[in-house]
């Protein structure tokens, strides 16, 4: 049944210019909410400024859960996705919605596991029907798994073998700053393990998280719902459910000590250094302040770290990074980092680095952050999540509604997330520095220049 | 997998036949000094694109001056006569955006993306760093040290290093060749090399402002009030390029690379001929989509490569198809082999009706997502047109002219111009490894 019914589009108020005691702008976004009898979570948000439409079936099945010997094997699965079903053999999942006008992709995150396809609106039918398929069962043969290790693992040696700074920071920095398996792991794999996969495998994973009650279907665009709504019925209710495995703990201890890690990389030619907090629980008031110390001190030429880092120190010429560095805030469930990550000269020293950034993120911990400060962090919120929803012809959206309905089962959230920000103060932004950006609680990483020694190479995770 | 399946196939649902599509109707006019402005009201989300093509960048740099537009997009982000760098940093972000100042080989773009309903004061800016820059010399030494380091980090980047040496092949004396300075070059600019580029090459007259999006405010009014004062200068001197065209086979050799990075091609009929729409529906068909013959190919039949593409790259008033793929270190011989087996079954069998027709809906369809996708795509569409001199009537007749193209068209632009006897192939690898492999390609 719906949640809510359909509001018009972009509820776009103006108020006050005091941005404290009232909303400035309001963003309403339609949003049907339901669930069919198999649990599919179904997320319908209408928009007819251009004649396309998104369709998007997410999977509660990330890389962190994976088998503990098969590092990898949720992105590997991730291919064998495109590799064949019932109705749709090899390449023709591809070459259908190439052919009907559209583009499509894929891709492996922390908690879920995506399938998108952005095609021309009358195009809605052939996409639901496609992606139906697949949720249906694979047809994969032994040859198609061998393609596609081969695939993967030259995936893995662009990204990361043969590339300077290759994981740098955002595969290696959850190995070293996290120390839960499932978030601490090569999540790109390691490639003994991405060639020992076996068919078997891949069935037994199809089977234990490919189902419908696992996953959530979006569809945003230019459609009529009603008609959207018969023909998921007609593609999607006949698929089975399945007993899901409960799902593993995945707390990460409070860390109360530093932890300084270091790498050679053979293939880069200058240093290269990051740092990473832990993220607040999610929805909790400090997670929201987490999401506005980001923009203050990260996001943008005005931020704090650039000011002191590029402007005045001169150390780099840009710092990076960001909560969730394979996403965003919004599109992860379960511990997360909050990174920084930038390049310097071998005559700056991490030590110089790390002072400057003490007495950045020290000034946000010993007293409550200037209120003209905090309203340039929301006013560049804002601006983002306009960006968030309307990114890649509404992708954007599908992404966050179908995160909501996941995580949350609450696709709604989407319409409520800049009030949350708005009630962000001073007094919790200076709260959520003093736990969460405590130098006991950061991970720093160190890339050097050079071969790696053997001894180095016993040290630390892979 | 054991999960078996009987009976027939589905077919699958086709739909209803499309709906139509208008393209967003863009205004244009021009103000006394010169300047060319497009506005284009475009969706519902309250945000703005703005940016200023200036036509300046790498084509205006001597042999000796590599990077010299770099480093001066770089200082003109520095602040103005009337705000430092900080404020101006500070005043992008409370519009919601940043001030970004970008170089290219031939244009230099400034602006960014912001909320609406601050568009007329992010216009402002924008005007502001275009027509009064400080360019000051108290941040020339710490931004030559950002492009000193950008540049060994560059230069650390296999791709980075293929496509330098394919450029440089293509270009030989031309500044579309030179990709990278020399360090001493970089260490020996001074302020005043900056300042006289600058002051060369920024004008009113030069710059092109595209402003997309939903549009709130006066910005016709802000768009007057912020440029008008910004002097006419003198037209952009021409330089006009001509690729090379012939094959050569060279190797950055990469001791122990896991990889091969393979960038192969040459140039092809300009932006302005009669043969580069059908150009773009062959090489989708060839490399330039998943789908595409080559990807098919050396991705999903061979497991070779993991992102391989052709796609053809334009400069001003021309253009060179290339197909770039990073190949394990064995096979980098039997990559190529499959490449120029892909390229020749062109040359000599058209694609089937079928098979066209296929390529044909997916560059409609694509069409439709390059000019909706978000305001900087649809500026991005306006000025590919504009930069290369085209009439804006290619947007409205490109669907129309991409579904004409027969199946023999195809054969016949593969034929005249991806020929392989005229190639520039660079290959960045193990050379120890790979050495034996590319004799064939000699």
């Amino acid at each position: 049944m719906p949640r809510r019914g359909s509001k018009t589009f972009l509820d776009l108020r103006r108020a006050s210019s005091c941005y404290r005691t009232q909303l400035r702008m309001v963003i309403a976004v339609p949003t049907i909410y339901y669930k069919l009898p198999n649990g599919l979570r179904v997320i319908l948000s209408p928009d007819s400024t251009a004649p396309t439409v998104v369709t998007a079936v997410y999977y509660r099945i990330g890389f962190r859960v994976e088998p503990k010997d098969r590092t990898g094997f949720a992105h590997l699965f991730e291919h064998m996705m495109f590799q064949g079903s019932q109705n749709l053999g090899k390449m023709e999942f591809i070459r259908l919605v190439q052919e009907n006008g559209g583009v499509l992709n894929g891709s492996t995150r922390f908690d879920f596991t995506n399938y998108f396809e952005l095609l021309p609106s009358n195009k809605l039918e052939t996409a639901l029907w496609a992606e139906a398929d697949r949720m249906k069962g694979l047809a994969i043969t032994e040859e198609n798994l061998k393609n596609q290790q081969g695939v993967v693992g030259n995936e893995v040696k662009a990204a990361i073998l043969n590339q300077p700074y290759g994981g740098f920071p955002w595969l290696w920095m959850p190995q070293y700053a996290n120390s839960n398996w499932y978030n601490s792991h090569n999540f790109y794999g390691e490639l003994k393990d991405i060639e020992a996969a076996t068919l078997d495998e891949v069935e037994a994973f199809f089977k234990t998280y490919y189902a419908p009650n696992n996953a959530a279907l979006a569809v945003v665009g230019d459609f009529e719902p009603e008609q959207a709504k018969a023909m998921i019925a007609k593609y999607f209710a006949g698929i089975p459910s399945a007993a899901l495995p409960p799902p593993p703990d995945l707390t990460e201890p409070r860390q109360d000590e530093e932890r300084v890690a270091s790498r050679k990389d053979p293939l880069a030619n200058r240093p290269a250094l990051a740092f990473a907090y832990h993220m607040p629980p999610r929805k909790s008031p400090e997670y929201y302040a987490m999401g506005l110390l980001d923009q203050m001190l990260l996001q943008g030429d005005d931020s704090l770290l650039y000011q002191e880092l590029v402007k005045k120190n001169g150390f780099t010429g840009d710092v990076s990074g960001g909560i969730n560095e394979l996403g965003g805030m919004f599109d992860y469930d379960g511990p997360m980092l909050w990174t920084v990550a930038l390049f310097h000269d071998a005559g700056v020293t991490p030590e110089q680095i790390l002072s400057a950034v003490d007495t950045v993120v020290e000034g946000l911990r010993a007293k409550p952050v200037e209120q003209s400060l905090l309203d340039r962090s929301v006013t560049k919120m804002r601006s983002s999540l306009y960006d968030s929803m309307a990114e890649f012809g509404g992708f954007g959206r599908a992404n966050l509604m179908a995160c909501f309905a996941l995580f949350d089962d609450d696709p709604s959230r989407i319409d409520s997330l800049e009030a949350d920000f708005r009630r962000v103060t001073p007094h919790v932004v200076e709260r959520t520095a003093q736990e969460y950006l405590r130098k006991t609680a950061r991970t720093v990483l160190l890339i050097e220049p050079g071969a790696e020694s053997p001894a180095d190479a016993q040290e630390g995770p892979e | 997998m054991s999960t078996m399946f009987g009976g027939p196939k589905e077919i699958p649902p086709q739909g209803p036949p499309p709906k139509p599509f208008q393209l967003p109707t863009p205004e244009d006019f021009s103000l006394p000094n010169g300047m060319r402005v497009t506005i284009v009201p475009y969706g519902i989300v309250p945000k703005l694109a703005v940016r200023a093509f200036v036509q300046t960048g790498g084509i205006d740099e001597s042999a000796g001056q590599v990077w010299l537009s770099k480093l001066t997009a770089a200082l003109m982000k520095e602040g103005t006569a009337t705000r430092s760098g900080e404020q101006v940093a500070r005043e992008a972000a409370e519009t919601g955006g940043q001030m970004e100042v970008e170089t290219g080989p031939d244009f230099t773009s400034a602006g960014g993306v912001v909320l609406s309903d601050f568009g007329p004061k992010f216009i402002a800016l924008v005007a502001d760093v275009l027509a009064n820059p400080a360019l000051p010399i108290a941040e020339l030494p710490r931004l030559k040290a950002d492009l000193a380091r950008e540049l060994a980090i560059d230069r650390t980047e296999p791709q980075t290093l293929a496509r330098e040496r394919f450029l440089k092949t293509l270009f030989p004396d031309h500044p579309y060749g030179r990709v990278f300075p020399a360090e001493s070059d970089l260490q020996g600019y001074a302020i005043g090399d900056a300042q006289a580029f600058y002051r060369n090459h920024f004008a009113a007259g030069r710059t092109h402002l595209y402003v997309a999006g939903k549009l709130e405010g006066d910005l016709l009014r802000a768009i007057e009030d912020a440029f008008s004062g910004w002097e006419q200068g003198s037209a952009p001197p021409d330089r006009p390029a001509s690729p090379v065209k012939a094959r050569s086979l060279q190797v950055i050799d990469r001791p122990g690379a896991a990889q091969s990075n393979l960038y192969m091609g040459l140039p092809v009929a300009a932006p302005a001929s009669q043969d580069y729409i059908t150009l773009g529906v062959m090489d989708c068909l060839l490399g330039g989509s998943f789908a595409s013959r080559i990807t098919s190919n050396i991705r999903e039949q061979k497991g070779y490569t993991y992102s391989p593409i052709s796609q053809i790259s334009t400069r001003r008033r021309l253009a060179f198809w290339v197909q770039v793929a990073d190949v394990t270190t064995d096979v980098t011989g039997p990559s190529l082999k499959e490449i120029f087996y892909e390229i020749e079954r062109l040359h000599k069998d058209p694609p089937s009706a079928e098979e066209l027709a296929g390529i044909q809906n997916y560059l409609a369809g694509l069409f439709v997502l390059r000019n909706t996708i978000s305001p900087d795509a649809i500026i991005g569409q306006l000025h590919f047109v504009d930069a290369q001199g085209l009439d804006r009537s290619y947007l409205a007749t490109y669907v129309q002219k991409v579904m004409a193209v027969e199946p023999a068209d195809i054969q016949r632009v593969a034929e005249t111009y991806i020929t392989p006897s005229k190639m520039t192939i660079v290959v960045a690898g193990d050379q120890a490894k790979i050495a034996d492999q590319l004799t064939p390609y000699q």
